[in-house]
């Protein structure tokens, strides 16, 4: 193949690409904005948002509570050699609260999140939509977006939100417990430490975050669910692309928010 | 006085993404209370032809009135009061998997503002009885053969006993007396019930034993409109070759 058409190949590859990503990211856009005008006057199904919050939230408690401890635990390990070099015990709870709350534990929590909630949502909805689940809401005139999707988003919204606060506490306490094993810092001192320096706006900052990443996580699972082509096959790719673009967007939102919230 | 044409489709044309034309300028009626049949090889456009009915796909080109209401530009708001006088039988019967038998069936009711606990579960039973299947109310879909997921399908169509029902193989998977069965419930519910119905179905054989009239698709365009006689002593050779089971012909 000459070095010409290689270069056509390769910025044809390139352009499909550009457009296939833009395609999507219309998607999303656009499934936002319908779902936004499902919200005013709110037209949703009480019912499918209580059994989607139990399903995505409390049964997601277990696995959170497993994280944010043993991250906690991890903050603590890291810092270790830091804090017994400068004898700064006392800084250990300003060191892991801040890295928790702001950064640390609503990234990971969001993650996991999207691993055990965003990927059981985009299978569930593709194996609805290449098994015309979707198109039998609609013939029984039931609009799938109020009944289906908008509890599911608002759901996962709110969940990841409160997991979050579930999280930083529990990943708090296990920096603390890890603290006394390892370092020999007295929960006390940890938490004196902690409430001395982190300020109420460190912890907003990790709340807003996960709203966002939780609404990342929402729409991209509905939009590759609902967009599921080729029968199984299909929703395991859908399943794998929700997944990637849920922890892309994950981290570029992070990126920019991080930078805009200081 | 309600329109006598209640599913009527002017030039109606349809194609995907970089095929040919699924359906290519069909015309066609139902008149009020017509058992109609649908028939065609296949990839003739039979199922596409039912999901534009029930306006889950739109037309390309072309008019689809039902009861006398163009369909083809309405928002999806205004398609739900549409399809709210609908039922439909999917071809893989689109049972809902997270619910059991019992709520499938009783969905459709639920929705519609039936709420009474007794009348719901009255009208279940009432309707597995009339698939041979009482007492399946608390299986799940997923522990179901394929032939008592086409029979609880059929159920949950006829729950509501709307006024216009599309069947997409009502019988596929069935065995031949229960297949058999099955049609026969189906003609006798849309008699008492003076329903619209089209239903699409291989098994020809049975199909044109409960039939009004007949319309077969080949190819994209409907290549015969009729009544079953006529479709039985149809001269067209390819209609003549479909009815009749023949392998020798020009399909």
């Amino acid at each position: 193949m000459s070095q010409a058409s290689e270069r056509e190949g390769l910025s044809a590859e390139t352009g499909r690409a550009i457009l296939d990503l833009a395609a999507e990211v219309g998607g999303v856009a656009m499934l936002a904005g319908r779902l936004l005008r499902r919200l005013a006057p709110p037209r949703l199904d009480g019912p499918e948002l209580a059994r989607n919050l139990h399903r995505m939230g409390v049964k997601s408690l277990p696995i959170v509570g497993v994280t944010a401890l043993f991250t906690g635990g991890i903050m603590v390990i890291q810092a270790g050699v830091l804090i017994r070099r400068f004898g700064a015990e006392g800084l250990l709870g300003w060191g892991a609260g801040f890295a928790t709350l702001r950064e640390v534990g609503p990234i990971l929590i969001a993650l996991m999140f999207s691993g055990r909630v965003g990927a059981n949502n985009t299978a569930e909805l593709g194996t609805m939509t290449v098994t015309e689940q979707i198109a039998a809401l609609e013939t029984l005139a039931i609009d799938p977006l109020s009944y289906l999707i908008l509890p599911r988003c608002i759901a996962m919204v709110v969940m990841l939100f409160m997991l979050t606060v579930y999280g930083d506490v529990l990943a708090l306490a296990g920096s603390a417990l890890m603290g006394q094993a390892l370092l020999g810092v007295s929960v006390a001192t940890f938490f004196n430490g902690f409430l001395e320096t982190i300020r109420v706006w460190d912890l907003a900052t990790g709340l807003i975050k996960s709203v966002l990443y939780g609404v990342i996580i929402a729409l991209s699972s509905c939009h590759f669910g609902l967009t599921v082509t080729g029968g199984a096959p299909g929703v395991g790719r859908a399943v794998n692309t929700s997944v990637v673009a849920s922890a892309t967007g994950i981290f570029v939102t992070d990126y920019f928010s991080t930078y805009l919230l200081g | 006085m309600p329109p006598r044409r209640v599913i009527e489709l002017r030039g109606i044309t349809k194609r995907f993404v970089d095929g040919p034309p699924v359906l290519r300028g069909v015309d066609l009626t139902v008149p009020r209370g017509c058992l109609y049949g649908l028939v065609g090889p296949g990839a003739a456009g039979k199922s596409v032809l039912l999901k534009l009915v029930v306006g889950l796909l739109r037309p390309d080109a072309g008019a689809l009135l039902i009861e006398g209401e163009d369909i083809t530009g309405l928002d999806e708001l205004r398609l739900h009061r549409v399809r709210a006088r609908i039922g439909m039988l999917f071809q893989n019967n689109a049972l809902f998997d997270h619910m059991t038998v019992g709520e499938n069936i009783a969905f459709p009711l639920r929705r519609a503002g039936v709420t009474d606990a007794a009348a719901l579960a009255e009208r279940v039973a009432d309707r597995l009885r009339m698939v041979s299947l009482p007492g399946f109310e608390d299986r799940m879909p997923a522990g179901l053969s394929g032939g008592q997921k086409k029979r609880i399908g059929v159920a949950r169509a006829t729950a509501l006993k709307a006024d216009i029902v599309l069947y997409d193989e009502p019988a596929a998977g069935l065995d031949p007396v229960t297949s058999q069965k099955i049609f026969d419930t189906l003609r006798a519910e849309q008699r008492e019930a003076g329903a619209t119905v089209v239903m699409v179905s291989s098994d020809i054989e049975r199909l044109l034993t409960i039939t009004d009239r007949v319309g077969m698709l080949h190819r994209g365009r409907l290549i015969f409109d009729g009544t079953t006689a006529e479709a039985l002593a149809s001269r067209d050779p390819r209609v003549d070759q479909f009815v009749h089971g023949k392998t020798d012909g020009p399909l």
